[in-house]
């Protein structure tokens, strides 16, 4: 007890400022604080909220990290209790430049997970047979030389294609494509062809950068294929930015089939018919045209036009007004009407976004993120078409408008650079998708089955594809399969319905428990955060020494950093494979790097200001990200392409005939990484530098021509010539496509409060958030006569599930809509049983059979919250039934499914799921009868553009066809 | 953990601590809602903020509503006046903060509350609600909940600071309450809130239990926001709206007066009635003063029945053991301190009378009446007020309430004093049974006008639908039919008296539970 009213530190403005201090003023401009200032952030003293109004002191150190509930990566500060050395809360890290101490409801609910009762804190190895559910603890050292034993075996017989690693949400920049790169691997898997390869694609081709980062915040207009104020990439940064830019003034125009709580604020919804979306684009970038409202001089001098005409009207002679000429004949059938008729909306309301479009000059900011360009065959041309606004207004890397996203990206130089591998995988880069945005994720349990390779050992990380992915089933066959899987490892922090099928189970820490780097194009600057174990930089900040995280992680959780350092050293224990050097430390040759030193390189060597900064305040670099999480690299880049190249860099020089731009200086050493379109050289030696504009030599864009391509003679030469410009491409869920009776499902849509099914574990998101039923309009419902909680069952082509109806007027008619994130289930008793329900799998031949057995009920465990638990719903897996539909361009799987719906039949219970797995693969092999494959069109006898980005992109050499 | 002072930390120039929502801004995220549950440690199935949506108007004119909803932070608050205990208070500041550790679990304030934003905490089992994070208010830090808000849409300030962002709102900014019509004035402001979502009955409420990601929280005590699907589809189409509207995300607030509290309102009659009737009956000259029934079974019932009231009341307790709080820390402005400090005179009362009847005292039993009398009417009727203290219920305003809890328990107490005169004193028996026709026939009538005349509010309306036809349609209907059947009592008899009273509780479990069932947040 003591009597310290007056002594208590309070953070308010008056007093904080007396005492020198930073005050973090909140919105409320009270003179209250946001945070407490960060002087005093080693000792923080607060009241006990539940003690109150008994004034009890808790006494905290506050450490930041990066919140892992989505791609965002906001900032979080632990709030560890000094007495206890636990973590009691998350807030937001005012530190943070793209979160700004701002969170959605997933980062307090951190808490959750690191406490939560169900997690996994043991690695765990098969007992039984594969999903059999039965596991026996091992010790990590066990797991670590059983490993290594089998990699090294592998790489000593030639057999890299037999590794594999594939990664959910990776959460980093790069430090584990560097591991596979070490092992001279082509291994590297992701989730991009589930979720954004169709939006990348369209903008590589466009820029030779696969996203938009809109500066929201500054934008007069902002024009979204997406739902940013309740998800996606970036949902809490760029949530923020956008209201920032309607409390100014700004206009949003919003186009989503259902209503989402960004159609909610929109100054203008269109809610098309999916797919339709390229349509309703074109015709506003028509009415630019005819109107002669786009940016003239912009275009004439950006835009690969004269390549265009020598290319498709070779009688013209080259001029900017030729090209005017044909342009406005190009897209003159891309009426307001035709756009009507194709999308369902008003043809008066798209003229009217046309006009506010038209008004945004170089301030309209627009984003394509999974929606329409995730579900639809050609989806691709959603943001093909979205940037081609921005193109036509000159509205890129201007204040208010929207940059290619790897300038507003920071990827610093690692401490062991690897050497590009010579291996080619494909099981993720199958020969018929060659211009694929980028591995074929969700095709490997079909390639396995068609024997196109098999695996060795295989890693998913932060990945669920038996859930996630399309065509689950088809995935347990394939994982079921030691034959074509030899060892599964799940490295994960929650159980999943992938890790069933796994023989090590491995327990990888939360966003509180493991370090990473990253850096992500929330607005128009560059930073970089770090993530990191809050307990270890407690203790470390007290003094105590800790050398691996197991220490202050719950029992034996680890983190990848380390665990992939310490097996590469495994693999190579005597360095004679040339593979343990890159994991050697610097500092004491012949000891293994540790996280410490690898991130103190990267900060004291490749990350501009950070030093100095640091220096500041009298720290040392790796210090200074430990005590704050976060470093603003630099801001406002702006026209990066429009720079001067300077003289020093332009030697020997050679222009094309189109203007290209070569040199013989060498690139200027860059201690960002960031990965962009490589665009060849000359031929003879000199690399591009940048293009001619107007007489001056200009950055340009990293595409083959410098320029802007609204013609891509990539597409042309590898057999795509009727999408040599953007244009609109006709889903597959057209209605003109449909069957009698069927209609879309849009089976995408994200809520605010889940994160894919990685929050399962989330008690308070949980609460909120806890079923999927269907979404249909009031006529379709009437239609079909079913009310809503009514048992329907939807029917795709390869199954079924039973869901409930939701009845809303939040839908287009004639489309129906189901929620992502919903469905999970659990065979055994381990599971995330808070949102898992128990279920039966039954499978004759190609045949299986899903059914709820039990369902969410409260238990008891070390959270008393457990055995309160009243939701007893986890909704319907539909992901199940839906085969897979690769886009035979972008590769990315085309979610939108052409299904009936009809009410439940007798026998339906709710939940259930019926998939015929032979029916899927007739469907697969239908998708791949449209691919044009390498070995057919490539125009030089090479698996892909080189020029295009692709991660871990290997040697040239492996790039060559086999012959 | 170190303990320091109590109380609040006295501010150099009193603040009025007030807070906006602006709905122009909200996403509807639930940052907030989570960023309490972190920071407060609140359990599950319970919330001091969350975040309700209402789907407004039909495809493609429609948007989602939404509404932070939490407690409004009165300057007039019913629950610090409903408080037996002081637990909820009112600081010098304007924040209504709570002590966990004075409250008995009462839920008196629940009933209060008009914006259903008070729950009992399952794990301590006191009575919690938004109290804007006191306690960083306090060492200078915005509440969680502004923190956390991507897009500032929640802001904490000072009313008497001109220059305070809230200010500015409230004075320059079409800003709204909830619910003003109750007179509680509230310091959370709502810029850009929807009628839709304002209103709790404007909504209709999803069938099958389900909202649009969760389901709903089902079962008796639980109420839900919105008019049930049966309402909207009695007033033909949507709730209380003009314009389409569904809710599509809510929480359920758990009834805070169970059956218990509708048994005690029985109980209560009968010791309070059996008294009253006796003594009523002596006045009239149709009871003997030395009869057993007055001498013995008057106070035995009554006492009897009282210590079951008692017992009742602290059952329905969260803090049982607590119950003496009400007379070591009294807040005298709440009915339930005034009601159990009439309830022991008229114990004390019952136990003169005892102990007189033991002395074999008559005059003096009698001579107490002159105190019992109105003590007893007091027992009986200070429950209306005390119900009527629960501002929110508006079923419960009647201005009939304190002349039919006294019909009531004549009604109840000629009923339990029946078979006692049958044993004891046969000729007590006849007046009883008109007394109990009567006081039945009264009742009768005063239910019939309290459900015929319109009523003045939508939610009395909406109370009363619930009671006569709706959730509780089951009860009233026993009720009014074994009631009318005691009319009959003079021909029936003395089997009259379990029907009345079987037919007095139906009733009083309709009243008390259709009160509680109607939404308010």
């Amino acid at each position: 007890m003591t009597d310290d009213r007056r002594n208590r530190v309070s953070a308010d403005r008056t007093a904080t400022e007396a005492r020198g201090e930073t005050h973090y003023p909140g919105p409320s401009r009270a003179g209250l604080a946001a945070f407490p200032p960060k002087e005093r952030w080693d000792d923080w003293v607060e009241l006990d909220s539940k003690a109150w109004p008994r004034r009890v002191e808790r006494r905290y150190c506050l450490v930041p990290t990066t919140c892992f509930n989505c791609e965002s990566a906001c900032g979080l500060l632990a709030y560890v209790d000094q007495q206890d050395g636990t973590v009691r809360k998350l807030e937001g890290n005012p530190e943070h430049p793209a979160s700004r101490g701002r969170n959605c409801a997933k980062g307090p609910a951190t808490l959750n997970q690191i406490q939560d009762p169900d997690r996994i804190l043991h690695p765990l190895k098969r007992a039984g047979k594969r999903g059999e559910g039965k596991w026996q603890q091992v010790s990590w050292d066990e797991v670590l030389d059983d490993l290594a034993r089998r990699i090294r075996k592998a790489l000593e017989e030639k057999r890299q294609n037999e590794i594999m690693y594939h990664v959910g949400r990776p959460g980093e920049d790069g430090f584990t494509e560097r591991v596979l790169g070490f092992w001279g691997v082509d291994g590297h898997n992701s989730h991009t062809n589930i979720c954004s390869a169709g939006a990348r694609t369209g903008y590589a081709f466009w820029c030779g950068i696969d996203r938009p980062s809109p500066d929201y915040a500054n934008a007069e207009v902002i024009l979204l294929v997406s739902s940013h104020l309740e998800t996606g990439h970036y949902f809490n940064p760029h949530a923020q930015r956008i209201m920032e830019s309607k409390k100014k003034g700004g206009r949003l125009v919003v186009l989503d089939t259902r209503l989402s709580n960004t159609a909610t604020h929109a100054d203008a919804w269109l809610a098309p018919y999916p797919g339709s979306e390229p349509a309703i684009f074109l015709a506003i970038a028509n009415h630019l045209i005819q109107t002669r409202k786009y940016n003239r001089d912009y275009v004439r001098q950006w835009w690969n036009w004269r390549e265009y005409l020598e290319a498709d009207h070779p009688d013209e002679e080259p001029t900017f007004e030729n090209f005017e000429r044909v342009l406005a004949t190009l897209y003159a059938d891309y009426t307001f009407d035709f756009a009507a008729q194709e999308s369902g909306v008003d043809a008066a309301e798209i003229e009217r976004v046309a006009e506010i479009v038209a008004g945004a000059g170089t301030r309209l900011a627009t984003h394509n993120w999974r929606s329409s360009g995730a579900g639809n065959l050609g989806g691709w041309q959603v943001a093909r078409t979205l940037f081609m606004l921005n193109a036509l207004l000159g509205a890129i890397a201007t204040e208010g408008g929207t940059t290619p996203n790897a300038w507003n990206k920071f990827v610093p130089k690692p401490i062991h650079p690897p050497t590009p591998n010579e291996s080619w995988n494909e099981l993720s880069w199958p020969q018929e998708f060659p211009l694929s945005h980028y591995e074929m994720s969700f095709l490997l349990p079909h390639l396995l089955k068609a024997r196109r390779g098999r695996l060795d050992t295989y890693f998913t990380r932060v990945y669920n594809p038996v859930w996630t992915n399309p065509d689950g089933f088809t995935w347990i066959e394939a994982l079921s399969d030691e034959e074509l899987v030899g060892m599964h490892v799940a490295l994960t922090p929650t159980w999943n319905e992938t890790a069933y099928f796994a023989d090590y189970v491995l327990p990888m820490g939360h966003a509180s428990e493991r370090h990473d780097l990253h850096s992500y194009e929330t607005h128009d600057g560059q930073w970089i955060g770090f993530r990191q174990p809050v307990l270890r930089a407690w203790r470390q900040r007290r003094g105590e020494d800790v050398a691996d995280t197991r220490e202050v992680n719950p029992s034996e959780v680890w983190e990848e950093n380390e665990f992939w350092m310490e097996l590469t050293w495994r693999i190579d224990p005597d360095g004679s494979m040339g593979i343990r050097k890159f994991v050697e430390s610097k500092k004491n040759p012949g000891e293994r790097l540790g996280v410490d030193e690898y991130y103190a390189h990267v900060f004291e060597n490749s990350v501009p200001g950070l030093p100095e900064k640091a220096a500041e305040e009298g720290l040392e670099p790796l210090e200074y990200m430990r005590r704050y999480g976060s470093f603003e690299v630099t801001s406002k880049i702006g026209e990066i392409y429009a720079e001067e190249v300077p003289d020093a860099e332009l030697d020997d020089v050679a222009t094309g005939r189109l203007g290209r731009v070569y040199t013989r200086a060498p690139k200027p050493p860059a201690a960002n990484t960031v990965g962009t379109g490589a665009p060849e050289s000359d031929g003879d030696g000199r690399r591009p530098v940048g293009i001619d504009v107007d007489g001056i030599v200009r950055r340009g864009f990293p595409t083959p021509s410098g320029r802007l391509e609204f013609y891509s003679p990539t597409l042309v030469s590898w057999g795509w010539g009727e999408a040599a410009i953007p244009t609109y491409l006709r889903s597959h869920i057209h209605p003109a496509r449909l069957d009698d009776g069927q209609i879309p499902l849009i089976s995408t849509f994200r809520l605010p409060i889940q994160i894919h099914t990685r929050s399962a574990n989330s008690k308070w998101l949980d609460e909120i958030a806890h079923t999927n039923p269907l979404w249909l309009h009031r006529s379709d419902a009437e239609r079909f006569g079913v009310a809503t909680g009514d048992l329907v069952r939807v029917e795709t082509d390869i199954g079924y599930f039973v869901v409930k109806a939701w009845v809303t007027e939040g839908i287009r008619p004639g489309v129906v809509a189901c929620s992502h994130h919903m469905g999970r289930w659990k065979l055994h008793k381990d599971g995330q049983k808070q949102l898992m329900s128990t279920v039966s799998l039954d499978r004759k031949d190609s045949g299986w059979k899903l059914r709820r057995q039990t369902e969410v009920a409260p238990y008891e465990s070390s959270d008393p919250d457990t055995g309160r638990i009243w939701w007893t719903d986890a909704g319907v897996h539909q992901n199940l039934t839906f085969p897979v539909h690769p886009d035979p361009v972008s590769g990315m799987h085309c979610w939108h499914q052409a299904v009936r719906v009809r009410k439940a039949e007798p026998g339906d219970e709710y939940g259930d799921v019926y998939v015929d797995t032979a029916a899927s693969e007739r469907v697969f092999r239908e998708w791949l009868d449209e691919t044009r494959p390498a070995r057919e069109h490539s125009p030089d006898g090479t698996r892909r553009p080189h020029w295009l980005l692709r991660p871990l992109r290997p040697s040239r050499e492996a790039y060559k066809l086999p012959t | 953990m170190q303990e320091a002072e109590q109380g609040p930390t006295p501010a150099p120039q009193q603040a009025k601590w007030a807070k906006v929502i602006d709905h122009q801004s909200c996403i509807g995220c639930h940052a907030c809602s989570t960023a309490c549950k972190s920071e407060n440690e609140v359990p599950l199935t319970v919330h001091r903020t969350y975040v309700k949506s209402v789907d407004v108007g039909t495809f493609p004119q429609v948007r989602r509503a939404f509404q932070v909803t939490r407690c409004n932070q009165c300057d007039d608050a019913p629950c610090t006046t409903a408080c037996p205990t002081t637990a909820m208070y009112r600081r010098p500041d304007g924040i209504v903060d709570f002590d966990k550790e004075a409250c008995i679990g009462c839920k008196a304030c629940i009933a209060a509350c008009p914006y259903d934003a008070i729950f009992i905490n399952p794990e301590d089992h006191s009575a919690e609600k938004c109290n804007f994070c006191a306690h960083r208010i306090d060492v200078g830090l915005e509440p969680a909940c502004v923190t956390v808000c991507p897009t500032q849409a929640i802001l904490v300030g000072d009313m008497n600071d001109p220059g305070s962002a809230v200010s500015q709102f409230i004075h320059r900014e079409a800003v709204t309450v909830r619910r003003p019509e109750k007179a509680t004035r509230p310091k959370l402001y709502y810029r850009g809130a929807h009628q839709a979502t304002l209103d709790p009955l404007a909504a209709q409420r999803p069938e099958g239990d389900l909202f649009m990601w969760s389901q709903q929280t089902t079962g008796a005590e639980y109420v839900v926001s919105g008019s049930s699907p049966e309402a909207a589809g009695r007033r033909g189409d949507a709730g209380n709206s003009s314009a389409a509207a569904v809710l599509s995300y809510d929480v359920g607030h758990k009834i805070p007066w169970d059956w218990r509290v509708s048994l005690y309102t029985l109980t209560k009659g009968i010791a309070a009635g059996v008294y009253l009737v006796s003594l009523l009956l002596i006045l009239a000259g149709r009871l003997e003063t030395g009869g057993a029934l007055w001498t013995w079974a008057t106070p035995v019932i009554a006492g009897v029945f009282l210590a079951i009231t008692g017992a009742l009341l602290i059952w329905d307790l969260e803090h049982p053991a607590r119950f003496f709080y009400i007379f070591t820390r009294p807040q005298w402005r709440s009915w339930l301190v005034k009601g159990a400090f009439v309830i022991a005179g008229y114990s004390a009362v019952l136990g003169g009378h005892f102990a007189a009847s033991l002395a074999g005292w008559s005059a003096g039993a009698l001579t107490l009446g002159w105190v019992g009398l109105p003590l007893a009417a007091m027992t009986a009727v200070y429950t209306a007020y005390l119900f009527a203290q629960a501002k929110a219920r508006d079923l419960w305003q009647s201005p009939l309430l304190p002349p039919h809890m006294l019909v009531q328990a004549l009604l109840a107490g000629s009923a339990a004093l029946l078979p006692a005169a049958a044993f004891l004193e046969p000729a007590a028996v006849e007046p009883l049974l008109w007394t109990l026709a009567g006081s039945s026939l009264l009742h009768l009538l005063l239910v019939w006008g309290e459900n015929t005349l319109p009523h003045v509010t939508a939610h009395a309306r909406e109370a009363a639908h619930e009671m006569t036809s709706g959730r509780y349609r089951r009860f009233f209907l026993a009720g009014v039919v074994l009631t009318a059947a005691a009319v009959a009592a003079p021909w029936i008899g003395v089997a009259a008296a379990p029907v009345a009273l079987i037919g007095l509780l139906a009733f009083e479990h309709a009243y008390v539970q259709a009160g509680q069932s109607v939404p308010l947040a």
